[in-house]
Formats: structure tokens, C-alpha cells, sequence
């Protein structure tokens, strides 16, 4: 410490040991007061030191080179001068970009310092390459470059006058002219969000993620020309719709006519005039959980959460009969001329003859879960099944050959879905095909060759399948989906390529959808009470009048390939 | 009629407007810097539309107001020139070592006196390209810069001239929080550049290969 004013090189060494920051350092060579540390920097001692308490960063100083330096007078500018000709615009560069050479060249050379203190004007080390002017043992260095360099040290305003004068002036009052290195007095709070919270949401994130995300939620992406109207094009209100997944509460028939069961209310819209009817009501304590159109649309099955049967005449808003037998709730219906057949909550399917007292005329036992879709092939000689049980059957149409009570196997049992099975469609211009859609953990849409049972195609979908259409006019099908996306989406067949996505179709999740008798309009119902009308495809216009030759593609609101069943 | 002349679409960027610009530049490197570094909980973040591209900016409120009440004082010392260097240094919360220092320099650029002919007008959309450039070059030092596995803090520091008017009681004299040259390397970012400012980047962080 004694010869530590003499030596500005035993300075430097103290200061790459300690780590003090440089700059305060070198400014402590020209002027002591311009030292950049708290105690100096802040108006009053307490508050630094409570300052100091707080502030993490201040608080990992070391102390012994504060103390150090502090207790240095106020230097002599010669001192000043000199202490800066050993320091490089490279180590100032180094300084004020935070690192501290150590190590390194004057750390090495330091160490020679401290046995051997040369003077001033011996010429040493000519060895050493010309260009490490960080070598205090050259001196050869003319003055004026050493301003300079002391200047670019010191990183003066460039504004100031001319490099010269500054230097001059800074030199002969001791003017710190410096930088100070600040911080903000409190530390950065820390995160507010509990990691564990956090962490949770990153386990839930799965269920929030919507795979295959568009732009938009309401665009459509395919290389298609054709454009879909990602808007509907009528909203009915459908106050108290239950939101049951396995409930079948939407039919469109052939008289153009939308029934839609509102908890225990039966409603009718007439499509072409717009008008409501109500058509009836379900029995006290129990709700509609199934309806469908006889093929002629003249009459509609309700099935009731109590196992009841309904059949309800739509012309005169009359309940012709009710076919009891079931023991809790049907989930499904589905007409085949005169035989209404029901899938039941315990598993069982029955067809029921609306024609005769006693109404049940077969019964088919292949599913243990509840039967929660239920489609006739518009011939009449397939029929498929969906269940809980997350299988897919396929029966043989032909009842008459089955007396009551036997058993008849399924044609085909499918067990690829890995959920509950409720959406099930015909292909109604490829009558072996049979499109089948599996619930939340499945979520995908198989199509199936019934003629063969072999599987055609899978296509995996973001969300549960509630229900599938075809399209009558175009190789193409529709699906809706469930949480998170609640989509409406169209696929191509058989690329089974997205022609559109409607994303958010709903509010809530879209688990019921019937077609128009043309083909043109899907309408799709919601636990948001909505009913939505979308125009997904066109009808053919040239091909109406060839079709009219008795092909019963359901092109006009009736069709002659109905049969009646009076 | 004389068609009217032309009315220059836009007035050589002033001091204040610079200021603003640097200083918005520096909340959106900062949250950019805290994000891609994991200061902060991902979560913490949202996208914000700014230069022409997503930036990923806090929602901590906390945080939020504590980048503003630092960058207010940016923004008067700015004015005044008497900020040179601002520095964000990434520090491991449990050993207090420093692991990264996010460096930007600000040089106030020489307006050329001599010439009676303003200097042309650098064009806002360079400027914003400049500053896009910075910014995907933060993004992209992750590719090299260490895996920080530690839980870290950070600390914004400023490196302000002797004169600069202080305020006592919010901002104290510190340390350079440096990291020791042997165990460092040093990256220099692009660098952007209004009329008044020009402000260059550069990352060290601790690598001890």
C-alpha cells in the first residue's frame, strides 16, 4: 500500500483481483470523488445502506476494494495521466463491456511491476509486437496519442469540443469526466405466476391445444376454387336443447319439414314457410331423446327417456301411438319403411311394426353399451349400429326371416373406434359404404366397405365426432365435432381431404345435425340452444330433371321411391 | 394555379422522436431477451404485433411496470445524452453470478456541421428493419448461446455520464455485474441507427469450455 501511489501498475493489479469495475477505478486515477460505488453515488449513507440491504446486486461487492480505493487521495493529475497511458482502448472497451481481463497480457506484465518498478523513460522490451499498446513499457508512445487514448478511454461525448482541449481540461482541473454504472434501486419482481399453476397449465395444455390450428378460426384452406360460407345462414333459437351426446334430438324429412325436440317439447319448423308448430309434449318427467322422419316424412317416431316409443302423425300434429317396452331411454331411431327401430340405453335394438298392435317384430342383441347411433340403408337391407361399447355393427336387414326373440348376429362387428360410436352415415351413392365416427377419445372417422367389412379409410379428426352426413350430390361428407374445436368440417371422398373447417360452428360442442331432403342445407344443433342452418353444398341444377325417372336421391321434398306406410 | 410543391411526406426524425424510438426498441429487446432466455415464465408472455413481426412481450404486470419506470428514466436521460451504455444482465438467482450480459451501446450520431445540406432523412422503414434485425438476431442466439438450467433474476443497468442528473433515491451506483474475461465469449448483434442514435448490440455470456 505504501508505494502504491507510485506504481500506477500495482493499482491495476488490485483492480483485476478484486473485480472492481474499471471505470470507477480509472476515474479514481484522475479524480477519487468520481469512484462509482454506492456510498459516493447516493445522497444519503442510511438510505444506500438500506439500499444496499435490498438490492441483491450491490450487496455481492466485495468490500475490502471500496475501502481501498476510498482511502486513496485524491490524485495528483500527473498520476492521473500516467495511471491512464497503461490503459488501452481495448481494456477500456473490455471494461465497459463488463469483462475484466484476467490473466491476460497487463496481468502479466503486473506481476513483473511488483519486484521491478522501471523507470519511466527506459526503453524495454523491444521484443514485444509494436502493436500491444496495452505495454507500459513502451513509452516511445508521443503524447498526443496518449490524450487521445486516454479520451477514447474516458468515451467523452464526441459533441465536446476537439479531443485536445478536453483532454487538456480534464487533465488540469481533474474534472471527472466518466461514466457511472446505475441501477434501478429495487430488483425486477420476480414471476407472479405460481410455478405450480404454471406447471399445471402445462399439463393441461393438450386439451386447449386445437392441433392443426388455421389463421383464423372462420377461414377455409384447401386448394379448392369452390368457396363455403363459413357463416351460417340461419340461426333458430332452440331454447332448452338438452346438450347430451347421446341423444339424437334433430330430424329433417323428406316433407321439408325440421323436428327438433326441446327437453320434453317436440317442435316442428317448416322449412319453406318458416312456421313453428309445436307438436307435443312428452309425458311428465321424462324428455324426447330421439326423433326421425318415416321415409315418406308424413310421420314422426319420438323416443322418450323412459323407453317409450311415440309415433306422431305431422300433418295433423296427432299422436297416433306409442309402443312401449323399453326399459330406459332410446337413444336413437331410425325408420325403415313401416318398421321404426329403436337403439335403447341397455343395449338393445328393436323393430318395432307401426303397423300391428304388437308392435315389436325383432330384436338384436350385439352391443352392451348403450346404442347411441342407428341408421337404415335407404334400401332397407343394412343396418348399422353404434354403441358405447365403441363398436360398429352392421346388421342384415332382412327381419322377416327373424322370428321374435331369436338372436340374429350382426353382419359385421367393428371394434377399430376406441370410443363411443354415435355418428353413423349411409353413403347414399355408394350403398356399400358406411362412414362411422368415434367420441372423444377417438375421434376419428372410419369408412367402411359393408359389402366386404373392410375398412377403406381413417381420417383422425382434432375433436369427438358427434355425427356425420353425406352429401347426396357431391363425393364429399360433413362432420361435427365436439369440444375443443366445435367444428363443422367438410371431407372429401375418397381423399378424404378437408374441402373446409368451420371452426367454432357453436358456442359449445355440435352434437346433432340432419340434412335437408335436397341435400343443399345442414342444419346443425348445440348446447348453445342455437340451430344453425349452413348451405355446405349446391344442387345440380342440369341433373334435377334426369333424377326425376325415380332414383330416390331425395332431390325434391318428395321423392316417389317413398313408400307409404298407410 | 402552381401545383403546390410537394410537401416532404415526413420531417427529419427529432431528437424526441428518436428518444421514443430507442426507447421502445429497448422494452421490446428486453421482453424479447427475457422470453427467449426463460427468465420469465413462458407463460408470462403474449404476442404483440410490432416492426412487422410477432414479438413476444409480458402480461406480469409487475414486470411490466417495472421495465416502464426504468425505461421512463431511459427515455430523460436519452434526451438529455447522457446515457451511453444500457445493459440487462441475466444473473443465476441462487449464485449471483453473472451468466449473460445483453449489451447496447448509444453513441449519439455526429450530424456533419460543416455541410449548409441536412443529412438525408433515414427513412423510417430502414430503421424498423434495422431493429427487426436485432430483435430475430436476440431470437437466434439461442442456437449458441448456453442452456441456462438455473433459475435466474436479471438487472437492468445503466452507464450514464458523471453529470447526468440522478434521481438519488431510485437509481444507486453499482457493479459493472461483469464476467471474467477467461470465462467469456462475446457476440456482437447488428446494430441500428436513427438520425440521432445509433445503438449497437452485443451479447457476452459466461462459457467456460
Amino acid at each position: 500500500m505504501s508505494y502504491l501511489p507510485k506504481t500506477p501498475s500495482r493499482h491495476h493489479r488490485s483492480r483485476s483481483e478484486t473485480k472492481t469495475p474499471l471505470t470507477p477505478s480509472l476515474t479514481s486515477g484522475l479524480n477519487a470523488l468520481s469512484l462509482g460505488f454506492p456510498r459516493q453515488g447516493s445522497s444519503s449513507p442510511a438510505k444506500t445502506k438500506a439500499d444496499v440491504s435490498i438490492n441483491p446486486f450491490l450487496a455481492s461487492r466485495p468490500a475490502s476494494p471500496v475501502r481501498r480505493v476510498q482511502s486513496r487521495p485524491a490524485s495528483p493529475i500527473k498520476r492521473a495521466t500516467s495511471g491512464s497511458l497503461h490503459v488501452s482502448d481495448s481494456l477500456q472497451r473490455q471494461a465497459s463491456s463488463g469483462v475484466i481481463r484476467k490473466g491476460g497480457v497487463e496481468s502479466r506484465i503486473d506481476v513483473i511491476t511488483r519486484d521491478y518498478v522501471p523507470p519511466r523513460t527506459q526503453k524495454r522490451s523491444r521484443s514485444q509486437p509494436n502493436r500491444d499498446t496495452r505495454d507500459r513499457f513502451i513509452t516511445a508512445r508521443d503524447m498526443t496519442e496518449e490524450v487521445t487514448a486516454t479520451l477514447d478511454m474516458m468515451s467523452l461525448n464526441p459533441q465536446s469540443a476537439s479531443p485536445g482541449h478536453t483532454a487538456r481540461l480534464a487533465a488540469a482541473t481533474g474534472v471527472p469526466i466518466n461514466r457511472r454504472v446505475l441501477a434501478y434501486h429495487e430488483p425486477p419482481p420476480p414471476s407472479s405466476s405460481d410455478p405450480l399453476l404454471a406447471q399445471a397449465r402445462e399439463l393441461v395444455r393438450p386439451l386447449y391445444a386445437r392441433p392443426g390450428a388455421l389463421p383464423t378460426s372462420t377461414s377455409s384452406s384447401t386448394g379448392k376454387s369452390r368457396k363455403i360460407s363459413t357463416t351460417p345462414e340461419r340461426v333458430l333459437d332452440a331454447p332448452g336443447m338438452l346438450d347430451d351426446f347421446y341423444l339424437n334430438i334433430v330430424a329433417w324429412g323428406a316433407q321439408n319439414v325440421l323436428a327438433v325436440a326441446l327437453a320434453e317439447n317436440t317442435y316442428l319448423w317448416r322449412a319453406e314457410s318458416g312456421d313453428v308448430v309445436q307438436l307435443g309434449e312428452m309425458p311428465e318427467g321424462t324428455y324426447a331423446s330421439a326423433l326421425d322422419f318415416s321415409m315418406d316424412g308424413q310421420y314422426l317416431g319420438v323416443g322418450s327417456g323412459s323407453g317409450a316409443v311415440e309415433l306422431w302423425d305431422v300433418e295433423t300434429q296427432t299422436k297416433l301411438r306409442t309402443m312401449t317396452g323399453h326399459s330406459t331411454q332410446v337413444g336413437c331411431l331410425s325408420w325403415n319403411q313401416h318398421v321404426l327401430t329403436s337403439g335403447c340405453g341397455d343395449g338393445s335394438i328393436w323393430h318395432h311394426d307401426v303397423r300391428v298392435a304388437r308392435h315389436k317384430v325383432g330384436e338384436l342383441t350385439g352391443h352392451v353399451g348403450e346404442v347411441c347411433g342407428l341408421k337404415w340403408r335407404s334400401d332397407g337391407e343394412l343396418l348399422a349400429s353404434g354403441g358405447n361399447d365403441n363398436v360398429v355393427n352392421i346388421w342384415d336387414g332382412r327381419i322377416g326371416d327373424v322370428a321374435p326373440g331369436t338372436r340374429a348376429g350382426a353382419r359385421w362387428t367393428k371394434r377399430n373406434h376406441t370410443a363411443a360410436v354415435k355418428a353413423i352415415a349411409w353413403c347414399p351413392w355408394q350403398p356399400s359404404l358406411l362412414a362411422s365416427g368415434g367420441g372423444t377419445s377417438d375421434a376419428t372417422i372410419h369408412i367402411w366397405n359393408t359389402t366386404t367389412g373392410a375398412r377403406l379409410h381413417s381420417v383422425v379428426t382434432p375433436s369427438q365426432v358427434t355425427s356425420l352426413q353425406w352429401s347426396p350430390h357431391k363425393k364429399e361428407f360433413l362432420s361435427t365435432h365436439g369440444y375443443p374445436t366445435n367444428a363443422v368440417m367438410v371431407h372429401a371422398y375418397p381423399s378424404m381431404e378437408k374441402v373446409v373447417e368451420i371452426r367454432d360452428a357453436h358456442d359449445s360442442r355440435v352434437l346433432y345435425s340432419a340434412i335437408s331432403p335436397n341435400g343443399d342445407v345442414v342444419c346443425t344443433g348445440a348446447g348453445d340452444e342455437n340451430l344453425k342452418f349452413w348451405r355446405v353444398w349446391e344442387v345440380p341444377k342440369v341433373k334435377k330433371g334426369k333424377e326425376k325417372e325415380g332414383s330416390r336421391s331425395g332431390t325434391g321434398s318428395t321423392s316417389s321411391g317413398i313408400l307409404s306406410i298407410r | 394555379m402552381a401545383p403546390t410543391k410537394q410537401a416532404p411526406t415526413r420531417q427529419a426524425i427529432t431528437l424526441k422522436g428518436s428518444t421514443n424510438l430507442v426507447t421502445e426498441f429497448f422494452k421490446f429487446a428486453a421482453n424479447t431477451i427475457l422470453f427467449q432466455r426463460g427468465v420469465y415464465p413462458a407463460d408470462d408472455f403474449h404476442m404483440v404485433k410490432k416492426y412487422g413481426q410477432t414479438v413476444l412481450v409480458t402480461q406480469d404486470l409487475a414486470l411490466e411496470n417495472y421495465l416502464e419506470r426504468i425505461l421512463k428514466q431511459v427515455n430523460k436521460w436519452l434526451l438529455t445524452g447522457s446515457v451511453t451504455q444500457l445493459v440487462l444482465a441475466i444473473i443465476s438467482k441462487d449464485s449471483r453470478t453473472t451468466l449473460e450480459r445483453w449489451v447496447f451501446d448509444i453513441n449519439l450520431v455526429e450530424q456533419p456541421t460543416n455541410t449548409s445540406e441536412p443529412a438525408p432523412v433515414k427513412p423510417e422503414a430502414e430503421i424498423q428493419a434495422e431493429i427487426r434485425n436485432i430483435l430475430k438476431q436476440i431470437v437466434s442466439t439461442v442456437t449458441f448461446l448456453p442452456v441456462i438450467d438455473e433459475p435466474t433474476v436479471f438487472n437492468i443497468l445503466t452507464y450514464t455520464t458523471e453529470s447526468a442528473d440522478v434521481p438519488a433515491d431510485e437509481w444507486v451506483d453499482t457493479d459493472p455485474l461483469a464476467i471474467e474475461a477467461s470465462k467469456s465469449q462475446q457476440v456482437k448483434l447488428r446494430n441500428f441507427s436513427t438520425d440521432v442514435h445509433r445503438i449497437e448490440a452485443m451479447v457476452a455470456y459466461r462459457y467456460e469450455g
